[in-house]
């Protein structure tokens, strides 16, 4: 429904409303922060919860995981897949450990689960790539988090 | 009829029925290791102990047979405290390996742990290892979880009838093993595992393969012989991960054989021919099975049947064969030597049948007869199986059209392969060896391109775009 409005007549010129408006710009663009930052150069500094790329925590060279295939039954995306295999050193071991980075909701549950503080989800943001990427295990070995 | 009291809920019961069982009727759940239905009792792992009134001590539910008027407290303060007491001993050397244990999700011991016991433990002392023997082929052994339940003496002794598992040495230093540390003899030796109720005894053809909990689950009978044993397929991703058996007390009570458990590989074996073949060469259903009628056309033609196959498939063969080749025969065939019913007869002393497909009385009581020998003055051969039936010699007959489960060398004489199904991929009728009708059912999805034998015969008679119509003929042959 149309509703009709009384307007002043100094309003109906608008440019007193214009510059009313303006004013209000030029507030922010000169006395107040950017809230913006200049993102390669300049890094934000997320909470150490935060949850990024993940990592297989190794201890001693070796890694954590004994494919115990909690992660990828908690998984809501399904997007890790483990084949569990038998070592010498090792009873069991993940022989394949993969992570379809892209159905990955990062909800963390996977880090959850872990019964071997094994899989983990470090700080790294900057995943993107130009190709479908599945993370492997040699891949996810690489140390990148402190958690 | 007499009548007992457990937990405040009236049971009634026949004479030396024990308390697990009654219990369980209403609904009742006593905590038991050493227990096991189709065993002798022993009543040495404790936890089932339930107050009795007017007993002064725990009575072992497993070995009290109930009496008239017995009250019985299962979840009474001492009976719980016992519980989480038992819980705590057999803890104390179990190792915390759950995540790498192939028994994890349908053990016992975690489970019971889970429900009686306790969360913390007291014990900082380090736990006793052994070293392990190998067991054979079968099993795989990890004394280091075992409780000592001895369920696997009992069942070598009394149920395969061979007694090789003993346990030596006492107390805290027992140990569970085969005699002088010998491989398993007993062909029955995949029920080990599965009585076990921790994960001492695993399956080596299981081993990390899967998660328990992973698994779907399909109740269906073996079709390794004419025994026609209850067993469930257990499969993830299309693929069949194991088979255990199913308690029926008529048939198979609570076991399988080795022979029976294991029989599927052939269904997800990589040389299964799962895609329509014409001479050695892969091609389209509709080429083959162009490539077939003419290889087969004017001929005269010998349907050769696997026993292997369910009633309806045997049903549907029956009416196609006459219609398709004119003046053709149909015979079945199965295990060398063993033509008709007659023949068949037990294997062992336990569940092992001679006959090695599961429908040998199925097809007899449909009328067909059974394959000595090709007949003399056959041209050409179709032969049609499941994937368990063992193949007469074909070596005289120059043009061979199979249908069904097949690997590769056993259908490289063929003019043409039709991939069908096997008793996993399909729903059907098997009669065993004493006239019990039973339902197979399909566990999984068909392999590749494999289709059902109802489509493949549809296909043959109509053109090659007919659509796939339900089975109406089959109607009225299953009661």
């Amino acid at each position: 429904m149309l509703v009709k409005r009384d307007v002043k007549a100094l309003q109906n010129i608008y440019l007193i409303e214009v510059l009313k408006g303006l004013a209000i710009t030029m507030k922010h663009m000169l006395f107040s922060k950017a809230v913006t930052i200049q993102y390669p150069e300049e890094r934000r500094n997320y909470s150490d919860r935060y949850r990024g790329m993940h990592y297989i925590k190794a201890t001693n060279g070796v890694e954590n995981c004994t494919a115990c295939m909690l992660c990828p039954t908690v998984c809501p995306a399904e997007c890790i897949h483990i084949v569990a295999g038998e070592r010498p050193d090792k009873e069991k071991y993940p022989v394949k450990f993969e992570i379809d980075i892209l159905r990955c909701c990062f909800c963390g549950m996977c880090e959850e689960a872990c019964p071997k503080d094994a899989i983990k989800l470090s700080k790294i943001y900057e995943m993107s790539t130009s190709k479908r990427v599945v993370y492997d295990k040699d891949y996810l070995l690489e140390q990148r988090g402190h958690k | 009829m007499a009548k007992c009291t457990i937990d405040g809920r009236e049971v009634e019961f026949t004479a030396g029925e024990n308390l697990i069982e009654i219990a369980r009727r209403v609904g009742v759940e006593i905590p038991y290791f050493c227990y096991h239905p189709g065993l002798s009792v022993v009543a040495q792992c404790r936890m089932c102990a339930v107050e009795v009134e007017k007993m002064p001590k725990l009575q072992t539910a497993c070995s009290t047979p109930a009496s008239d008027g017995m009250i019985v407290h299962t979840d009474s303060e001492r009976a719980k405290s016992n519980q989480k007491s038992i819980m705590e001993f057999l803890l104390i050397n179990h190792p915390l390996d759950c995540p790498i244990c192939d028994k994890a999700g349908e053990c016992d011991l975690q489970e019971n742990s889970f429900k009686y016991g306790d969360a913390y433990m007291r014990t900082s002392e380090e736990r006793r290892t052994y070293l392990d023997l190998d067991m054979g082929p079968v099993i795989k052994k990890n004394m280091n979880r075992c409780i000592h339940c001895t369920r696997c003496i009992r069942f070598g002794a009394e149920v395969a009838g061979v007694r090789e598992m003993v346990a030596v040495s006492r107390g805290n230093n027992t140990e569970i093993t085969t005699i002088d540390g010998r491989p398993l003899e007993t062909d029955y030796a995949g029920n080990y595992a599965d009585i076990c109720p921790t994960g001492s005894l695993t399956l080596k053809d299981f081993r990390f393969h899967k998660r328990a909990w992973m698994l779907k689950k399909t109740a269906t009978v073996c079709e390794g012989c004419s025994k026609g044993c209850n067993m469930e397929i257990q499969q993830d991703n299309n693929v069949i991960e194991r088979c255990i058996p199913r308690p029926n007390m008529e048939i198979n009570r609570y076991w399988l054989c080795d022979e029976g458990r294991f029989n599927y590989h052939y269904v997800n074996d990589r040389s299964r021919i799962t895609a329509p073949t014409s001479l050695g060469g892969k091609t389209s259903w509709t080429s083959a099975v162009a490539a077939a009628k003419e290889a087969l056309k004017g001929k005269k033609v010998l349907v050769l049947a696997g026993s292997d196959l369910t009633q309806e498939e045997a049903k549907l063969l029956i009416e196609f064969a006459p219609k398709a080749f004119p003046g053709s025969t149909l015979l079945h065939f199965g295990t060398p030597g063993i033509t008709a019913t007659t023949q068949d007869a037990p294997a062992d002393t336990l569940l092992k049948r001679k006959s090695k497909t599961s429908n040998l009385n199925g097809w007899e009581k449909l009328g067909v007869k059974g394959a000595d020998s090709i007949p003399a003055g056959t041209e050409a051969v179709l032969v049609i199986r499941g994937g368990r039936a063992e193949l007469p010699n074909l070596d005289g007959v120059s043009t061979v059209v199979a249908i069904g489960v097949f690997n590769e060398s056993e259908v490289a004489a063929a003019k043409v392969t039709l991939p069908g199904t096997s008793f996993s991929e399909k729903d059907g009728t098997i009669v065993n060896y004493e006239g019990r009708e039973q339902r197979l059912r399909r566990s999984i999805n068909p392999v590749g391109q494999s289709k059902q034998l109802g489509e493949i015969l549809m296909l043959w008679t109509h053109s090659a775009a007919a659509a796939p119509r339900p089975m109406e003929s089959v109607k009225g042959v299953v009661a």
